[in-house]
This record gives C-alpha cells, sequence and structure tokens, in this order.
C-alpha cells in the first residue's frame, strides 16, 4: 500500500523553511539590536540593510551596485561551496578563512611581482588553498588532530605569512597592495561585455559565471559520482567507509584538498577582479570565510541553496554599509550573520520537530480510520 | 628577563583560565568551541566596567584598588556566562551540533562587542566611530609592582582557579557527577544525576573562566582594546593548551606556561639580545604559538584522553 | 492480611508513534522470590522496566508498592521505593574506581561538598563479604573482569538498600561457570529476603533459578505461571507464539579444500600494552563453518578485524584461496572473495543516513555494472539490483530501496547486510554474532542462509557468544582465550560444561 506522503515531509522543503526562519529571526534580532542603539532610526537602518543597491534612486546606479554584490558572491559562494564541501565528508572545515587568505597572497604575489596573466594567477591560488587545506587533512588523517583547531591554527599562520609576502607588492605610501590596473592590468580577470550590463561596472567578471558553474559542478560531484559516493559515506561514517575498503584517509585528504582549492579560487576571483587591495597591516583574517560558513548552513548544505543563500548573506553584509553611520555601524550585518549560523544549529531541532508532529498527526489519523473501519465492520455484521 | 618572564606569567594565565574553562565543560560533555567568543564578552563587561566607573590611580587607596578590581572581575564574569548560555541553551537543551553553535558564537562575540562599543563611543561622540575601549588608568588599579616585575592580579587569580578547579573536579561530589555526565550519562541518569543541569553548570562554569581569560587577556600588556579584533585565536590556542594538558588541571597549567612562554616572545623578542641580532621578522613570532600547537597537537591527539561522551548530545529518550 | 507483593505493576499500557509497546501488561513480584520475565527481543520487557524507572510514563495502569499505588517520576523516585537494576550493558563509568562508581549519585560528603569515601568504603567491604561478592573498592573499572563489574553493578543496588533487584539479561557476559556463581548470588539474595526480577531469554537458567515466570510477546502479556508447574518447551510456546525448534536441521559437513589459512597471526590491542590476539592459527575449509567461541573480549573482535584488515597483523600470515593476503587491503580482499558481516551494523555495516539501496550496493558500487568508466553512478542499476535483493532476502522497510537505513529495524538492517555479502558469491563468509539482538524469527531465517552458505561450498567462520548458536550450527568449535586458541572441539561430542571450561581458560589442549 501506498500513501500519499504529506508535503511537509519533503526534506528539501523542510530546508527551506528552516533557512527562512532562520533568516527571519537572524533580521529581527538584528532590528531589535539597533532598536536598542537608537530607537529612532532603526526602521530605516534595518530597511536600508535590506535594500542594499536598492536604496538608490536612479536605475543606472543600482544596477552598478547589484553588479558589485554580484561581484563580491561569486568569492563568498566559493567559500560556502568549500565549506559544504567538507562538511559532506564530515569535516568542519573552519580553515576556509585562512585557505582563502593564502589564495588572496598567492593570486595578487603572482599577478603584482610576478606579472602573470589571470589564469597563472587563478591557478596558483587554487593550487596554495589545497596545499595548506591539505594539510589539515593530513594532520586528521594521520594524527587525529580536531580539524577546527588546526584550521583556526592555519587561518593565524596564514594571515602573517600573506602580511610578510604582500609587503613586497605594497604601495610606496600606505599599508594597501598595488592596485593590479596599475601595475599589471593583463592579470584582472576578463569582463566579456558583462560590465556593459552592470552601468559599466568594471568589476562584473567572468568570476560570477565560474561560480555558479563550480556550483554545479560540486552538486554533480556530490549527487551523481561514486567520488560523491564514497565522500559522503566517509562523512556520515567513517568506520562503515573503512569496513568496505574505501581509502578513509586519503579521502580526508581529497575532501580537503578539494574544499581548500574552492577557497583559493573564491580568493582569486575576488582579488583578480581588482576591486579590493590587501591590507598588510591586516589584524585578522577576512570575513570571507566565516560568511561562507553561514552560507552554507543556510543554504541547506546544498550547493544549489548555496547560491541562493551566498548572495543574500553577501546582499546584507554590504547592506549594512548603507545604515546611518551617525548612529549605528556596518557590523550589524556581521551580528545578523552570526546569528544565522547560531540558528542554523537549530535546524536538525526544527526537522525532528516538524516531523514528530507530522508522526503524532497520522498516528491519530491511523487511529481514526482503525475505529471506523471496525465500526463499519460491525454494522456489517449485523446486516 | 624580568619581563619574559612576566608575559610568560601573564599570557600563561590567560591560557590556563579558559583552557580550565574547556576542561570543565568537556568533563561535562560539552565541546565548548565558543570559548574565542565568551572571552571577548568577558572582555568587554572588564573594559565596560573601567570605562565608566571614575578611577584615579593618584588617588585611590587600597580598598578602592579592590572594589575597582571586584567590580571589573564580576563585569567580565557575569557577561563570560550570560553569553555561554547560548551555548548550553543550544547543545544541552536542543541539541544543536556544538561545532556550528561555537562557531557562531565566536563570531558573534567578536560582532556584537564590536557594535555595542562602536554605538557607545558614536553616541559619546559622533565623530568617533572606533571600537576602542581604553583603561590606561583604572587598570592600574590591579598592578603591583614587585621590584622591575610588575604583577596582574589575575594571574594570582589563575593560580587560585587552578586549586579551586582540581579541587572541584576530584574531590567534590559535584565533580564526581560532573565527570560521570561527561564520561557515561546514561550511568549517571540511571543513578539519579539530571545530566542536563549538569552540563548546563559544566558550561556555565566555563563562561566564568573564559570571561576570566578574556579580562586578563586585554590588560595584558596593553591598556586600549580595539574590539573589531576579538582575542586573536587565544580561545582555540587554550583548547590546544586543554588537549596538550590531556583535560587534567595541574598538566594543563604546564602546558600553559609553555605556550605563554612562546606569545610571550613575540612582546618581548627586542628586549633579548641574542634573539634580536637573529633578525626574525616579527611576524614568525605572532605566528610561533600557532606553528607550536600544531606541531604539538600533531604529536598528542592520537591517543586522546577526552572524556568519552563528548560533543554527544544527552538524549534521555535513547538508551 | 498483610500485602504478599514487594511491587505490582497493573494493567500497563504505554504507546510510541506506530506501536504499542506495552499492552495492558501486569507484573506482580513477590516478596523474596525469583521472578522471570520472559520475551524475545522487542518483546517490551525494556520499555516496561523504563516505566518502573519513571524512564516512560505509560498512557495507563498503575504501579504499587507494598499495596500502595506509588508515582513513579523518574530513577530518583525509583531509588527511593528501593528498587535497583543491574543494566545488560552496564552504566559503569570506566574511568572510575568501583568504590567511586558504587557511591555515585548517593555520595557521602562533609558539609562544603567534598566526598568522604571512607565510610563507603567500610560498607562495600562490608557488603560485599555478607553477600560473597568479592571486589576490590580502588580498581579502576576498565581493568577489572566483566564478572567483577557485574558485581559492582550489584553492590551498588546493595549499597543504596534497595530491596527490588532487577537483572537484566545478565548472563549475556559471563562464562557457564561465571553463570552458575550468579545464580548462586541470586539465590543467596533472595534468602535474605530481596525480590528479584530476572529478565531474560533463556529458558534453561530461568528454569534453574527462578520461582515464577511471566511471559510478554509483542508488548502483550501472555500469562504468568509456576516454574515447577511447566516445561521448557511451554514457556517457548509461550514466548514465540509457536513451537520452536531447538536444533538447526544441517546434513553432516563435507569439507573441502582449505579456503582460509591462518598461520601465527598476532594483532594488537588498541587499548592495551598486551596484544589482543597471540599467535593464532587455524584453518577453514570449504563447505564447513567453523565458530569461534569464547567470553566477549577474549580477542574475537580483533581476530575478525585482522582477517578483514580492518586492523594490521603483528606477525603472522594469512593465506586465502592460495594467496597470501596478509597486507592486502580490504577492498582487495573483499574482490577476491571474503564477505564480512560485521559485529556490529551500526557502527560498520550500514551508513545509516543512506537509502537502502545505497547501502546494498556498499561493496559494490565501483563495479563496471554500477559506476560507468567516468565516473557516474549508474543509479538505474543499483534501483534495480536494490531491489532484487530486498525481493530474494525479504528485506522489509517503509518505502523499499529509499528507505533511510536509519528508519529500518534491527531485524530487517541486519537482512540488508547479509543479502549484501551473501549475494555478493564469496569464498569465506565471515559472520560475526550475525543474530545478535534478532527476535526468534530473524534468528531462524540467518541461521538457514548460513547452513545454505555452507552447504553451496563456501567456507564459514561464525564468531559467536551464544552457546546454543554455537553448539547447533558449528561443524567444529576453536574456543579463544585471552587472544589465543585454547582448544578445538567438536560439538557433536563436547557439552556445554566442558565448553565453559575451555572459555573461562580454566582447561586447554594443544591445537594442531
Amino acid at each position: 500500500m501506498k500513501q500519499k506522503t504529506p508535503l511537509l515531509r519533503n526534506s528539501g522543503l523542510q530546508t527551506l523553511i528552516s533557512s527562512l526562519f532562520c533568516i527571519i529571526l537572524g533580521l529581527l534580532i538584528g532590528y531589535l539590536a539597533l532598536l536598542v542603539i537608537n530607537a529612532e532610526g532603526a526602521w530605516t537602518a534595518i530597511t536600508n540593510v535590506i535594500k542594499n543597491y536598492m536604496t538608490y534612486p536612479t536605475a543606472p546606479a543600482r544596477m552598478k551596485y547589484l553588479g558589485t554584490t554580484l561581484a563580491k558572491t561569486a568569492p563568498l559562494l566559493m567559500c560556502s561551496l568549500s565549506v559544504l564541501f567538507a562538511y559532506k565528508a564530515g569535516l568542519f572545515n573552519i580553515g576556509v578563512a585562512g585557505q582563502y587568505t593564502l589564495g588572496a597572497a598567492a593570486s595578487l604575489f603572482c599577478a603584482l611581482n610576478l606579472g602573470l596573466p589571470w589564469y597563472v594567477c587563478l591557478l596558483a591560488a587554487i593550487v596554495i588553498g589545497a596545499i595548506s587545506a591539505a594539510i589539515c587533512g593530513a594532520l586528521r588523517a594521520f594524527c587525529n588532530v580536531n580539524v577546527v583547531i588546526s584550521g583556526i591554527m592555519l587561518n593565524w599562520i596564514s594571515l602573517y605569512s600573506t602580511n610578510v609576502l604582500l609587503q613586497t607588492v605594497k604601495e610606496s605610501t600606505g599599508k594597501d597592495t598595488i592596485r593590479l590596473v596599475k601595475q599589471h592590468a593583463d592579470s584582472i580577470l576578463p569582463t566579456l561585455g558583462m560590465d556593459k550590463w552592470f552601468s559599466n561596472n568594471q568589476y562584473v567578471t567572468i568570476g560570477i559565471p565560474i561560480a555558479i558553474l563550480v556550483a554545479v559542478l560540486v552538486w554533480v560531484i556530490l549527487e551523481k559520482t561514486k567520488l560523491g559516493y564514497e565522500l559522503k559515506a566517509t562523512g556520515n561514517n567513517l568506520n562503515a567507509a573503512k569496513y568496505c575498503g574505501m581509502k578513509e584517509n586519503s579521502n580526508i585528504i581529497l575532501t580537503m584538498i578539494i574544499s581548500g582549492a574552492l577557497a583559493g579560487l573564491g580568493a582569486a576571483l575576488y582579488y583578480l577582479s581588482d576591486i579590493e587591495p590587501w591590507n598588510v597591516n591586516s589584524s585578522s583574517v577576512p570575513g570571507m570565510g566565516f560568511n561562507g560558513i553561514a552560507a552554507a548552513f543556510l543554504g541547506g548544505l546544498s550547493p544549489i541553496g548555496s547560491i541562493f543563500s551566498s548572495y543574500f548573506i553577501q546582499h546584507i553584509t554590504l547592506g549594512g554599509g548603507y545604515v546611518d553611520l551617525s548612529h549605528y555601524c556596518a557590523q550589524i550585518s556581521d551580528l545578523i550573520s552570526a546569528m544565522i549560523i547560531y540558528l542554523c544549529g537549530f535546524v536538525l531541532f526544527f526537522k525532528t520537530f516538524i516531523n514528530g508532529r507530522l508522526d503524532k498527526h497520522e498516528e491519530k489519523r491511523a487511529h481514526k480510520a482503525q475505529a471506523l473501519e471496525a465500526a463499519q465492520n460491525t454494522e456489517g455484521g449485523k446486516k | 628577563m624580568v619581563l619574559l618572564l612576566q608575559y610568560t606569567l601573564i599570557f600563561a594565565s590567560v591560557l590556563l583560565l579558559v583552557a580550565l574553562g574547556g576542561c570543565v565543560s568537556e568533563h561535562s560533555g560539552v565541546i565548548n568551541l565558543g570559548l574565542e567568543g565568551i572571552m571577548v564578552m568577558g572582555a568587554l563587561g572588564g573594559a565596560l566596567v573601567m570605562r565608566f566607573v571614575p578611577y584615579s590611580s593618584a588617588t585611590a587607596g587600597f580598598g578602592e584598588r579592590i572594589l575597582m578590581f571586584l567590580l571589573v572581575f564580576l563585569a567580565s564574569v557575569a557577561l563570560g556566562m550570560l553569553f555561554s548560555m547560548l551555548l548550553a541553551v543550544a547543545s544541552v537543551s536542543f541539541k544543536a551540533d556544538q561545532t556550528i553553535v561555537g562557531t557562531a558564537m565566536n563570531l558573534l562575540g567578536t560582532a556584537l562587542a564590536t557594535v555595542v562599543v562602536k554605538s557607545m563611543n558614536t553616541a559619546i561622540n559622533p565623530n568617533d566611530h572606533s571600537s576602542e575601549i581604553s583603561y590606561i588608568e583604572p587598570k592600574k588599579a590591579f598592578l603591583s609592582n614587585i621590584g622591575k616585575f610588575e604583577l596582574n592580579w589575575f594571574v594570582v587569580v589563575a593560580v587560585v582557579m587552578l586549586v579551586i578547579c582540581f579541587i572541584m573536579l576530584y574531590k567534590t561530589r559535584f565533580g564526581l557527577r560532573l565527570r560521570a555526565c561527561g564520561e557515561h550519562p546514561q550511568a549517571a541518569d540511571s543513578v539519579g544525576i539530571n545530566v542536563y543541569k549538569m552540563r548546563y553548570l559544566g558550561v556555565l562554569i566555563s563562561g566564568f573562566l573564559g570571561g576570566l581569560g578574556g579580562i586578563t587577556y586585554i590588560t595584558a600588556g596593553v591598556s586600549v582594546w580595539k574590539f573589531e579584533n576579538g582575542v586573536a585565536g587565544f580561545g582555540f590556542l587554550a583548547l590546544a593548551v586543554m588537549i596538550f594538558g590531556a583535560w587534567h588541571p595541574f598538566k594543563i597549567a604546564g602546558a600553559a606556561v609553555l605556550f605563554g612562554m612562546f606569545r610571550a616572545l613575540g612582546n618581548v623578542y627586542n628586549g633579548i639580545g641574542f634573539l634580536k641580532d637573529l633578525k626574525i621578522p616579527s611576524a614568525v613570532y605572532l605566528m610561533l604559538p600557532y606553528i607550536v600547537s600544531l606541531i604539538v597537537l600533531a604529536f598528542t591527539s592520537k591517543n586522546s584522553k577526552a572524556p568519552k561522551a563528548e560533543g554527544i548530545p544527552y538524549d534521555k529518550g535513547q538508551r | 492480611m498483610e500485602n504478599q507483593y514487594a511491587i505490582e505493576m497493573l494493567n500497563i499500557t504505554k504507546r510510541f508513534p506506530g506501536i504499542i509497546a506495552n499492552d495492558n501488561i501486569t507484573l506482580q513480584l513477590r516478596k523474596g522470590e525469583i521472578h522471570a520475565l520472559l520475551g524475545e527481543n522487542g518483546a517490551g520487557k525494556s520499555t516496561l522496566m523504563s516505566v518502573l524507572f519513571g524512564l516512560y510514563q505509560p498512557e495507563e495502569g498503575i504501579i504499587k508498592k507494598d499495596g500502595e499505588v506509588v508515582k513513579i517520576n523518574d530513577p530518583n523516585d525509583a531509588n527511593r521505593l528501593g528498587i535497583g537494576m543491574v543494566h545488560q550493558h552496564f552504566k559503569l563509568v570506566e574511568c572510575f574506581s568501583v568504590l567511586d562508581n558504587i557511591i555515585l549519585g548517593v555520595e557521602p560528603t562533609t558539609a562544603g561538598g567534598i566526598l568522604q569515601k571512607d565510610e563507603a568504603r567500610k560498607k562495600v567491604i562490608e557488603l560485599s563479604e555478607q553477600y560473597g561478592l568479592q571486589v576490590d573498592p580502588d580498581a579502576i573499572i576498565e581493568d577489572i573482569t566483566v564478572g567483577m563489574q557485574q558485581r559492582t553493578e550489584i553492590l551498588k543496588m546493595l549499597y543504596r538498600d534497595n530491596e527490588i533487584l532487577i537483572f537484566d539479561e545478565p548472563t549475556a557476559v559471563l562464562t557457564p561457570q561465571e553463570i552458575e556463581e550468579l545464580m548462586q548470588i541470586m539465590k543467596n539474595l533472595a534468602a535474605e529476603g530481596k525480590s528479584i526480577l530476572f529478565i531474560s531469554h533463556k529458558l534453561n537458567e530461568i528454569m534453574e533459578v527462578a520461582d515464577r515466570c511471566s511471559v510478554l510477546r509483542k508488548g502483550k502479556y501472555i500469562g504468568t505461571v509456576d516454574i515447577c508447574n511447566t516445561t521448557k518447551e511451554e514457556l517457548s510456546r509461550m514466548m514465540v507464539g509457536r513451537d520452536v525448534e531447538f536444533v538447526v536441521h544441517k546434513e553432516p559437513a563435507k569439507p573441502g579444500d582449505v579456503v582460509l589459512d591462518v598461520q601465527g597471526l598476532t594483532v594488537a590491542s588498541k587499548t592495551h600494552p598486551k596484544d589482543a590476539v597471540r599467535d593464532v592459527s587455524f584453518k577453514v575449509r570449504r563447505g564447513e563453518i567453523v565458530c569461534i567461541a569464547g567470553i566477549d573480549g577474549n580477542g574475537q573482535t580483533e581476530l575478525v578485524y585482522g582477517l578483514s584488515g580492518l586492523e594490521p597483523a603483528k606477525h603472522g600470515t594469512i593465506t586465502m584461496c592460495d594467496k597470501n593476503i596478509t597486507k592486502m587491503p580490504i577492498r582487495k580482499r573483499s574482490v577476491m572473495g571474503m564477505s564480512h558481516i560485521p559485529e556490529d551494523r551500526h557502527k560498520h555495516g550500514l551508513v545509516l543516513d543512506y537509502s537502502l539501496e545505497n547501502n546494498i550496493v556498499l561493496q559494490r558500487y565501483f563495479e563496471p555494472e554500477f559506476t560507468n568508466p567516468m565516473g557516474f553512478l549508474k543509479k538505474g542499476n543499483i534501483r534495480k539490483y536494490a531491489e532484487r535483493l530486498i525481493e530474494t532476502y525479504d528485506v522489509r522497510s517503509g518505502q523499499g530501496p529509499i528507505t533511510m537505513a536509519r528508519a529500518m529495524s534491527g531485524g530487517n538492517q541486519q537482512k540488508a547486510i547479509i543479502a549484501r555479502e551473501i549475494d555478493k558469491d564469496p569464498e569465506l563468509l565471515i559472520a560475526v554474532q550475525p543474530t545478535r539482538g534478532l527476535d526468534v524469527g530473524a534468528i531462524e531465517f540467518i541461521h538457514k542462509q548460513i547452513v545454505a552458505q555452507r552447504d553451496a561450498g563456501k567456507a564459514v567462520l561464525l564468531v559467536s557468544l551464544e552457546l546454543d548458536e554455537v553448539m547447533s550450527l558449528s561443524d567444529r568449535i576453536l574456543v579463544m582465550y585471552e587472544g589465543e586458541i585454547v582448544g578445538e572441539l567438536d560439538p557433536k561430542k563436547t557439552t556445554v560444561e566442558e565448553l565453559g571450561l575451555y572459555m573461562a581458560g580454566a582447561k586447554r589442549t594443544e591445537v594442531q
């Protein structure tokens, strides 16, 4: 007997509902924080966060800043893919921020110091990200080191190394690296004319389509291939993976290599669009990696979901810049993102809760149906 | 050399306090990856007290110094514990993934502290958009000079906490029950111990100690703190110290001194002749504690003495 | 008139989503008696006990203590009423001492909460002398024998002055001699006026020690009988609902070529400096079932890990089908014809968050039938293959091949593993406790499959802790004790008692 399963049983829909729930609650808490700081302008501030580029009055300006948001979404999407790919294999790659940092170092160094074309710079960033993550993976596989702790340690090591390395390509005055457009424009990612669509926003490069393509690729790897089958099995049950002869240690390292490569690529997509230089006095790793964690979980750990969640996180992060700075600060967006990650921790509970309610509901219905059947049977017997 | 000792002691105290916090929490069965965020909040609490309670080192008597110290202590502890409730509620009551929640708390701690300090600064002076709090004067309340050596009272607090933690974990009824919850919660439950309550307490104590670690960290060597920077991975270094110290208070203390020394080198290498002559870039010294901890973890993680049930949410229904 | 019952559970009903775990069950325990509670796995025994301990609240029914209705909300209430239990899986903190485990929850302290262990130690020593329960109060649990751990559990109850003692499947982990000892202890306790509830599915033990027996089946109460007026056969009929064959029907074995040849195998231990398997040698031939018998924890697990490649061999050689496989990776051994039904189906056997079909191809997903040369999975073939196995081996689940393994019952999970391992058409089948925790129907099915494999000319290595299974299924028995094979026995010529002496290390003969 096949029963129609209720729509709410669909795990994709449950994920969507819980993500929306996280977003609404996160924004609400952000709003409350704004209210506490200054009640008068709080509503305008939160709507500005949500509006982001829509706060501009003219359409061309809006398009231009939509372009900027998209350009900054591409690296975030890569970071979130990096996080979710590792997470599917049971590894929490918090080191994504450090791998991203090293990616920035490699791409900018290759571009500014060695004067290499963009695709070589891109490759360099991918390789260095992969190597750094492989260290994490190897420590986990052979020495049983917790990836979260080793990831954080590598984040700091990466940050200081990057600062040292990029000292060599710094502007003579100030703390920033030289802009690519001044030094070596060949290293900038091609725009393929897409900049025209966004009011000549030169930061709209092939980075955006590349990121989306990679997201689809990651989905295919995870869902359709033997590799994905093995990695997910390793993530779900390491012992079972070992038992059936998967090479669990090389799988862990391979996962981290791919994850790190994605993070490195993300950094290249950002810094090779010349949208921002690197500050060689940075005292913390860029927030992109940590926002990647938020986007990965908010996207329900699905590569396709990540495309949307990355956009959303980037959207409100930039939206934070539009609050009235005489009362508030842009970090209100960080607060909202952090809150969203926190709430994502409850998603499992939320799903269990929905399923529990559905179970109870179904049981009640089954009872009723049974009782009805019994009643009909006795009646039938009388006749 | 006195300076090296002084900095080693203060950084070791930070690591010791926070690692003890992690240790108590893990003995109760909850992995606390949110220590970094707890430290930031503890630091914020103490810094706010120092910012707003009037104090002048020139006129203050001993009683006022004690009062200032107590207020700072209480504010740090209170905010640390309050913030740790985020972990307790999520991971104990709602069985959330402790890694996600811990990570979120670290980001949240820094973001929240930044927002609070920035809006406070902006409210006081509309042109001030910094996330800094300065506490040069009030900090002197709990510094004592012994010859050339400057003793931060929180170093003493750390030593006291070490002894208290040891007694609490291994000599009291509470400690026995707490450790039972981290090793075998079903066994604890079967003899009528409330596992949820013990885990809440374990996390709260780690909030207490993490908060103290936070205020100690920002009063180590500096008198101005920029809250955007968080606490530079010290919460995670403390976890490395805890693993190296095999979840035992005294071994943790030893590990903390070792790590504290590597961190202190970054502050004082310029004053040590032969290190200065090596002309190693300062970034290397900054990286040193993290590199050392990676190496140490690589050698000590294989045979982990971690509490057996840590990280696994306890569910009464599942036996 | 004085009430004759220590505890009464009257008309208890407890429902869970989808099932009625306890359906109108009544259990009355007299003072000073040993009362057996008999039922298969899944009959509702554990649920009933959880109700008694306040872990679950029943929808209907009441509990009476000494004739008074009582309300039990949590284990503390049960404790206060003097009810104590030795759980099947001991509730002992492994890194604590015996004494710490005994006092946990009722610790004597000073006013400041500092532990005062001296008096407690004295009381424990007194109790252990009074009831003949020999333990060392300061030993650490992970260092002592299972028997001593069980005595610690019993002392835990006595230390709390419990009057009603519940033993949940207490003999599963003991040697026949230790079981004998436990039976004596239980009789002593009853003679001292304690009331004992003995939960078991082993009829022999119930017949030996109990005064009365209550039987549950599929959540329903079947009845209570006096042991002196009943027989083993009647009890088993009550338990299963039909006549059960105690013997497995099989023809005499016709051993052929050697398939597995183990020489001097040594496997290191993860927890102890001493090796878990020491210098073990044996052979398994086509068409025979060789059984490794022994008490849990004597190196059987590690022996299988060594054979399957989950742990490396320290010394010695393993030869399968005339090939040296000692250093061969797990996958290669499997492809060469080794199938392995693992001891712990949740730890090794299944990826619980994978669908049934994905679990069914776990050993074969990489074959050209299921993966194309580009590395893409052939989902259609996987579905077809899974559907065939589900049909052939009668694996039941809610949604067929797409059911999550987690959502399946234990018996069907085990059937899926057995289907997967047998359908590989192996040369050698290693089955480790293949029937653990299953009901009689599933056990019969699995036994038949194993015998069928033998008759098809496969070599079968069976590791089992259940003596009945060992005696009825095997063609040869090898007994393991402390990592060594201490004897080879012919099941037709030996007795359970003799087997027990080997298992306890009291007797040994040189093998080969």
